[in-house]
């Protein structure tokens, strides 16, 4: 529901043509935004901002997920007004809330950050509806944090687990491409314990991979950052997008998970559904 | 064939309690390395009591302070400090045989393709109770190797930076100790 504060923020933040919007848009569905790579503190990370708000005037999503490199550079006060406050202050303003995870260009200190939701922790898992999110730190996946979150996923009841980190288990980067060690000790993981999603981000374009183990993979650390022409011709490619910045939204229907990607000029890069693990 | 067996043992028997006493020797070396972590750590907490506690905050300036307040107060009481207080020769050279098994053993070749992925970090210089430069990004430290070593007190953490390997006080973001060459 959009409320006069909403509109009058929408109006105040100049925004941007709201892009046409293909979700189902059901009523008590799991609704949430996914940002990767953006703390830059540059133009293309506020336009993303404001499209963002664009969409949710539409589409009013509770929650944003982050995937790592929140601020680039220092962590000082101002940096962190340049870089998180001020691209989603109206976002920041209608309530929607924002669970970070770490990359290799954040501070581990951010999870003190009371924004970012982390609650001091570098892993962590809340639950919405009828999915469960876990936010890993790609950085340093250490023998603690793999019994972690094997604990947690085996514990899961949820119909949806979706897990979010930094390194991508798959990417046709040429940057960088897949952390096959990281791979190596989490994907048994998740294909034991029902992930259905995994979200990341490091290279900076959007990738969507074809599923694997019957995970579907994303990469998207164009939220702010931009490699352009940096993504592979591959068959593992459904879907690439890396001439411009992007965001995602994700709804959950219970059945199904809806995804639509989104550039910074609103321009829908990608859609589609996903249905649960163990269902064609 | 007893005759054989007592000059099998006669042989073999040297070299097999030589391969003990260095498994022993090394178990010895990695115990006095959690000793001094354990330590590290006490010392940590020693003086974070004694500074306002980090809890979650919506004022960065709060967050950088608690960081610099810490790592103020372990650089006094460590005010010696230099490297190889930790990593001491012995402790060292287990590392060096550690990180050598594993950087040759059958996951060498993933673990070098991870820390190429992870955008490998170069530092200008590293030295002892210095901050981690502000801004300068963290490399991933590969799950395969991370295994692979002595597990560490939750104050502190393995970081590599060039072919060095860091002990990083994740709180104060302070530099600990480092062991140069590390990584073969």
């Amino acid at each position: 529901m959009r409320s006069p504060l909403l509109l009058s923020l929408l109006f105040l933040a100049g925004v941007n043509q709201a892009a046409d919007l293909k979700l189902p848009m059901k009523e008590k569905s799991v609704r949430f935004a996914i940002i990767g790579d953006n703390g830059t503190g540059e133009k293309p990370q506020y336009d993303v901002g404001k499209e963002m708000l664009a969409c949710y005037g539409k589409f009013n999503f509770d929650f944003v997920l982050m995937l790592g490199d929140n601020i680039y550079g220092g962590h000082s006060a101002s940096a962190f007004k340049r870089t998180f406050e001020d691209p989603y202050a109206g976002l920041l303003q209608a309530g929607v809330k924002f669970y970070a995870s770490l990359g290799n260009h954040d501070s581990t200190n951010e999870r003190y950050y009371k924004p970012f939701n982390m609650d001091g922790k570098q892993y962590y898992s809340f639950k919405r509806g009828d999915v469960e999110f876990f936010a890993l730190d790609s950085n340093y996946m250490d023998p603690e944090q793999l019994d972690w979150i094997r604990k947690q996923l085996s514990g899961s009841s949820a119909r949806w687990k979706i897990c979010f980190f930094h390194h991508p288990l798959y990417s046709d980067g040429k940057m960088h491409g897949p952390d096959l060690d990281l791979r190596k000790r989490l994907e048994p993981i998740f294909v034991e314990f029902g992930v259905s999603v995994v979200l990341t981000g490091h290279e900076h374009f959007y990738e969507r991979i074809r599923p694997k183990s019957g995970i579907t993979h994303f990469v998207l650390g164009n939220s702010g950052q931009l490699r352009v022409h940096n993504l592979r011709r591959s068959e593992d490619v459904a879907k690439g997008f890396d001439t411009d910045c992007a965001f995602a939204l994700m709804e959950s229907t219970g059945d199904e998970l809806h995804f639509q990607t989104i550039s910074r000029t609103g321009e829908t890069v990608d859609s589609g559904v996903i249905a649960p693990r163990g269902k064609p | 064939m007893n005759r054989l067996f007592s000059m099998g043992l006669f042989f073999y028997l040297p070299l097999l309690l030589l391969a003990q006493a260095k498994v022993n020797q090394g178990s010895l070396t990695l115990q006095e390395f959690d000793h001094l972590v354990m330590d590290y750590a006490k010392l940590h907490k020693t003086v974070r009591s004694k500074i306002p506690a980090m809890k979650p905050t919506k004022e960065p300036a709060a967050i950088d302070q608690h960081e610099r307040s810490l790592a103020r107060g372990i650089r006094e009481a460590r005010a010696t400090a230099r490297q190889g207080l930790i990593f001491t020769p012995e402790i060292a050279a287990q590392f060096h045989a550690l990180l050598d098994q594993t950087m040759h053993g059958p996951e060498a070749a993933r673990i070098r393709e991870s820390m190429k992925q992870a955008a490998p970090v170069q530092l200008p210089a590293i030295s002892v109770n210095a901050a981690y430069p502000s801004g300068a990004p963290l490399q991933t430290t590969p799950p395969s190797l991370l295994a692979n070593l002595p597990k560490l007190p939750p104050e502190l953490e393995y970081r590599v930076v060039g072919r060095s390997l860091i002990l990083r006080d994740i709180e104060a973001n302070l530099i600990v100790d480092y062991l140069s060459s590390a990584i073969p």
